[in-house]
């Protein structure tokens, strides 16, 4: 397979993944859906696939160019991974996405020393695990247990951590852990991180990798975690100060939510040309069930999903680079919707599949793998409520009047470089991106269907900030009642319609915004569904043209491998 | 016509005392015990390992479950479906696996019992009451739900037929004695152009009936789902044919109302069992420093669930019930009930998923314990989407409450009343017919009851919230889904069908009146048994579900449910906002819900609106260990402040755990 000679990549970057992965549905490529799902069925990673990261090498896009990699920003390397979400969320995450969320905190916090050392790690092929996680205390990081005892030289770890991606083979690990005593007030400082560079060198007697956790998706990430009996280790190993751990942390969290829920739109994008190429084979009732106009309908209300979850996760990941101030609340805002945007579109994707969804075997049981993978995906890290609670408090004190976000948070043009310091842990009263909704409401134009669905979503923002400054301060946090907490996800259906205001002209006009729109109002529970099908056709007949000409279906679209049959 | 007639001309409400479907399922409970044939370990090695659930489905056999599946006059003991509904969902509660690879029987028997003659039904009974499987071939590899393209034939063959052909995605398949056989018997096809025939693999020699290779599938991985080839089996035209020739579709869409509407069951099954694992973890974890009890939020997506559930519930009892009291209209019922439970329990579960956030997926830990087999809600998920895809997956259901679209909008013109049967279907304590398969009809030519009964059940219930008026906010919700009903029924009426392309809004509208059919049948269940509920509160039962069905308490939830789901239409893009006075009664509803099913799962009860005991464990064996070294940490995180005016929450009651393990 050779790539087509379109906008072939610079000098410096490798081709895309896309063309080293080649064409999925050929049942002889070593990395294609065939083997995607052997590897699967024996609930072990990829090993091609995981051949094909190293040499590419993924790893060189984790790390920073002033320390030998490629990293140069957020939703660059969203792009540059797609091609493998496509086929195996498993494969990404598992190789490597949380090596990029355990040296985050390295880039962000360590000293030049720890920086370099890490960089050598990854880019020599290493692997890094990033231990947050207890089974006891799931995504409340305060609550976390496992503690590290200060003494005269260094530390003694005591505890364990819990579903830890490659804990059984990754060569360093980023540990999160309680340094202050028990008895230490509570609050935001009784954690640290720390570097541990050479587990093998642990002595046996104190340090143990747990066995695998079996879980019912991403067989790709192998799951383990590392039990802690009175381990030394030396305080070199601090990253940061003593107690910035949850700071650093939660710094780190806001480029990884936008990675992880970037990264997972493209399984929606696979899934999509799967159950397209299925419906165009498949003849019920005497015709194509590409042909029957319900299934059209549910084809292009999933590209319409796939649209609106790129175009937000690409402007929080923009946003890191753009408006590091307000990124962590558009981060969480992302990780909370888009996996549940991609799983809902692809539980509506299945029902067109019928009963070879619900195979493990067969030319698209890779969809019915995306399902169980998603969920793994939204699971992972952060769950949607920790996300919730992150966007809650800072809704009441929002102000549309300060800061405007220029055209470049919704386009591709080149990105200052990313400043991790330069992240807060709240969000300031400034909302760049929401703050260019009523602009580009009243500049949206188009016919009078526009114009209908435009004062719908300005009526929405000023009830969502209404509501959100009405709410009184119990109701602001994790006391907070479930009508309270939906206005979070009322905020960040907001921010979607923003980034499809934003990004509409560069790709598509007034008739693909009126279905964005209107998919937004209806996804969202605030419009009806809608007995015109005209927007819908439109996006149908961009979804068949695109996987004619064999070109992605993603906002911005890439060439692709795949091949209609 | 209202369903039930006011109380005060019945004065003496009784409690409801040997309720059959609750006397069966208890009976099956203490045969299985608390742990069951398999500990789980076990069950997930055979999960893993794509083993039948053999020990399971001996367990059922040697308490007799194939009986339920066989009519009373021909010698078995299905009586009433509500209770073998209710046995398969106690079965689907501990492992949805085994009930779908036992209740196939079942399936692939009905067919007999609804057009065979009475010798083969004497015939069939004696096999299925012997313990053999009995399996249904429809679908093929190519056409799936399009059955009137199937292409396995059968050809004249001399005094025999001979059966050629593959069925594909057939359960049990390689482990049935018998199958009924949906086949061609005109080349031309079309609706009069083919038969069922019973296939009794022990007259056919082993080149006839060739099993095919086991289908390895996401969930039910034990099941037996394989399919079949045909060469030159031979039937006898008459013996073995099911119904006058060239009537096979018409059996089998006769046949599937049945079936759909019991299988409806297996999704309250994944629930129960679902509610009880998210409540288990609930009492467990702690986070942010209190319980996830009492985080509001978390507290309400629990509660919502549970909602859910009993929405569920309502429906599918209305609608097995209405198997014997209106079987004319069970085209309509079981196609919403068959699109409705499984689809909605499909989201339930991923929000309750969520909320478990690891252990959603984790396969070896469970709240504090960590397992072989131990981390079951996985599972639960996995095995359940089987219920959406078979016997009528979700655009199968959808086509044909579409297709039924002009005889429901032209009852509705006709102004309908309800059918008395109704009244009976929604009154636990009235005794049913027995099933009358002659009065199952394609099209349902006098509508839906439940929607013509809506209006006035509206009214009624308006009328007891004068007397009561706590009860007003479940009133107001009824009121507004009869307006809804209404206008839906306007809208549907104005659609166009034209076949084969039926529009995409066709769906939409579609999708609703499922909504507006369940909504009618909780409102119905409401009316038909609250002072039977009220008669039969128990304070000595710890899940006494008396609580839920005061002042309408889960009937305003369930019915917010439904509304909230149906969401704004093109009829009214604006529904009313709810006022804080409603929005408070709806909080006080789900504060009751949370109390009753906690209890219910603290004491083994079924998450239900009945009250039925479950199989409890002897000694408390579910500790958490973890519980004790926590911290005293109040627990402030950047993440999730905690106000320091938080009002603590509301006791979370006892905290053991030793009930929510069975």
């Amino acid at each position: 397979m050779t790539a087509p000679a379109t906008d072939r990549p610079g000098v410096e970057t490798p081709d895309s993944l896309e063309w080293l992965l080649e064409d999925p549905y050929q049942d002889t490529n070593p990395t294609g859906h065939h083997a995607i799902l052997a590897a699967d069925e024996h609930g072990v990673p990829l090993p091609t696939g995981e051949a094909v990261l190293d040499t590419w090498p993924a790893n060189a896009e984790y790390v920073p160019p002033e320390l030998g990699g490629r990293f140069r920003s957020v939703d660059t390397l969203v792009r540059r991974l797609r091609p493998v979400f496509r086929r195996d969320a498993g494969l990404g995450l598992g190789h490597g996405i949380t090596s990029l969320m355990a040296a985050l905190n390295v880039w962000l916090a360590g000293d030049a020393e720890q920086r370099a050392r890490v960089a050598r790690l990854l880019l020599g092929g290493g692997r890094i695990s990033v231990a947050y996680h207890e089974l006891a205390h799931g995504n409340d990081l305060s609550r976390n247990a496992l503690q590290a005892v200060p003494g005269p030289h260094g530390y003694t770890l005591n505890g364990t951590k819990d579903v830890i991606n490659n804990a059984g083979r990754a060569q360093a690990a980023v540990v999160f852990a309680r340094t202050a005593g028990a008895e230490a007030a509570p609050g935001g400082r009784a954690h640290s991180l720390l570097l541990l560079e050479d587990l093998d060198a642990l002595p046996s007697a104190v340090f143990r990798r747990l066995p695998r956790f079996r879980t019912s998706g991403l067989a790709g990430c192998v799951l383990g975690g590392f039990a802690f009996h009175g381990c030394p280790v030396g305080r070199e190993t601090l990253l940061g100060a003593e107690g910035e751990g949850t700071a650093i942390a939660l710094k780190s969290f806001q480029v990884s939510r936008c990675v992880t829920a970037g990264v997972g739109t493209a399984m929606l994008d696979g899934a999509l040309f799967g159950v397209y190429r299925f419906a165009r084979e498949r003849v019920l009732y005497g015709r194509p069930v590409a042909a029957i106009p319900h299934a059209r309908r549910l084809l292009a209300g999933a590209y319409a999903d796939l649209h609106i979850a790129q175009a937000l996760a690409r402007a929080a990941a923009r946003a890191l680079h753009l408006h590091p101030a307000t990124a962590g609340r558009y981060a969480a805002a992302v990780k909370y919707l888009v996996p549940r945007l991609v799983e809902d579109a692809l539980g509506d994707l299945t029902v067109l599949l019928g009963a070879r969804s619900y195979l493990r075997e067969g030319r698209y049981a890779f969809v019915g793998k995306h399902l169980r993978d998603v969920a793994g995906l939204s699971i992972g890290h952060a769950g949607g409520v920790s996300c919730q609670l992150t966007v809650l408090p800072e809704l009441p004190g929002i102000d549309l009047a300060r800061e405007h976000a220029a055209p470049a948070l919704f386009d591709t043009s080149p990105l200052p470089p990313l400043d991790l310091a330069a992240l807060r842990l709240r969000g300031g009263r400034a909302d760049p991106l929401l703050a260019t909704l009523p602009a580009a409401l009243d500049a949206c134009g188009g016919g009078p269907e526009l114009k209908g669905l435009a004062d719908g979503v300005r009526a929405e923002l000023d009830a969502v900030l209404g509501a959100a400054a009405a709410l009184p301060v119990t109701e602001r946090g994790v006391t907070a009642g479930a009508r309270s907490l939906a206005l979070t996800d009322r905020y960040a259906w907001l921010l979607a319609a923003a980034a499809c205001l934003g990004t509409h002209r560069a790709v598509g006009g007034p008739l693909w915004l009126r279905a964005m729109l209107e998919r937004i109002g209806q996804r969202s529970g605030r419009l009806p569904e809608s007995p015109v099908a005209e927007p819908a056709a439109a996006l149908f007949a961009e979804l068949e043209a695109r996987a004619e000409a064999g070109v992605s279906f993603d906002l911005d679209p890439e060439p692709v491998a795949r091949r209609l049959a | 016509m209202t369903p039930r007639p006011p109380a005060a001309e019945a004065p003496a409400v009784r409690p409801l005392t040997g309720y059959p479907p609750t006397v069966r399922t208890e009976e099956l409970e203490r045969h299985l015990g608390p742990g069951g044939p398999l500990p789980p370990e076990a069950a997930a090695r055979a999960d893993a390992a794509d083993l039948f659930p053999q020990a399971a489905v001996d367990a059922l056999d040697s308490f007799g479950l194939y009986r339920s599946y066989v009519p009373e006059r021909y010698g078995g003991g299905l009586r009433d479906y509500p209770t073998t509904a209710a046995l398969i969902r106690a079965v689907a509660a501990r492992d949805l696996t085994v009930a779908v690879a036992h209740g196939k029987t079942f399936l692939g028997a009905v067919c007999v019992w609804v057009a065979g003659t009475e010798e083969q039904a004497r015939r069939l009974a004696d096999r299925v009451l012997a313990g053999v499987p009995v399996s249904w071939g429809l679908t093929e590899r190519e056409h799936g739900s399009d059955l009137v393209a199937g292409e396995l034939a059968a050809t004249g063959d001399g005094p025999r037929l001979r059966l050629d052909g593959e069925k594909w995605l057939i359960n049990n398949a390689t482990r049935c004695g018998l199958v009924t056989v949906l086949a061609r018997t005109d080349e031309a096809g079309g609706p009069r152009g083919f038969g069922v025939f019973l296939v009794d693999r022990e007259a056919q020699d082993r080149t006839s009936y060739r099993p095919l290779p086991k289908v390895r599938t996401l969930g039910i991985r034990g099941a037996d789902i394989s399919g079949f080839e045909l060469r030159g089996a031979t039937v006898d035209p008459v013996a073995d044919q099911i119904g006058a020739p060239g009537t096979g579709l018409e059996t089998v869409m006769r046949s599937l109302q049945l079936t759909r509407t019991v299988c409806a069951t297996l999704s309250l099954g994944a629930g129960d069992r679902a509610l009880s694992e998210a409540a288990a973890f609930a009492d467990y974890r702690e986070l942010y420093g209190r319980g996830l009890l009492d985080l509001p939020a978390a507290r309400r997506t629990l509660t919502e669930a549970y909602a859910d559930q009993l929405l569920h519930e309502a429906f599918a009892t209305v609608a097995i019930r209405s198997i014997h009291t209106l079987p004319g209209e069970l085209a309509v019922t079981a196609a919403a009930v068959k699109y409705l439970v499984p689809v909605r329990t499909e989201a339930m579960l991923a929000r309750l998923r969520r909320l478990l956030g690891a252990r959603g997926w984790l396969r070896d830990v469970r709240a504090g314990e960590r397992a072989g087999g131990a981390g079951i809600f996985q599972k639960v998920e996995r095995d359940h989407r089987i219920v959406s895809l078979f016997d009528g997956n979700t655009v199968v259901n959808l086509n044909s409450l579409i297709s039924q679209f002009p005889l429901l909008a032209r009852a509705h013109r006709a102004g309908r009343e309800a059918a008395p049967g109704l009244a009976a279907a929604a009154d636990l304590t009235a005794a049913l017919p027995p099933a009358d398969y002659r009065a199952l009809r394609l099209m349902p030519t006098r509508g839906s009851s439940l929607l013509h009964a809506l209006p006035g059940a509206a009214r009624q219930l308006a009328e007891l919230a004068d007397e009561d008026p706590l009860l007003a906010p479940a009133a107001a919700a009824a009121d507004r889904l009869a307006r809804h009903a209404e206008e839906l029924l306007t809208e549907i009426a104005g659609q166009p069908i034209v076949p084969p392309d039926v529009p995409a809004y066709a769906f939409t509208l579609a999708r609703r009146l499922t909504h507006c059919l369940a909504g009618a049948a909780a409102v119905a269940l409401w009316l038909g048994h609250h002072r039977t509920a009220a008669a039969s509160a128990d304070p000595a039962d710890p899940g006494c579900p008396a609580p839920l069905w005061r002042h309408g308490r889960w009937l305003h939830a369930a019915l917010d449910r439904v509304l909230t789901d149906i969401g704004p239409t093109a009829a009214r893009p604006d529904p009313p906002r709810r006022d804080d006075a409603e929005l408070d009664a709806l909080d006080e509803a789900h504060r009751v819900l949370g109390e009753v099913l906690l209890a219910q799962v603290r004491a083994h009860r079924l998450t239900s609106l009945l009250p039925v005991r479950l199989a409890a464990p002897e000694r408390a064996d579910r500790t958490a260990p973890d519980r004790a070294e926590r911290t005293g940490d109040a627990g402030r995180d950047r993440a999730a402040p905690v106000p320091d005016h938080a009002a603590p929450g509301p006791a979370a009651g006892p905290r053991t755990e030793e009930g929510i393990a069975r």
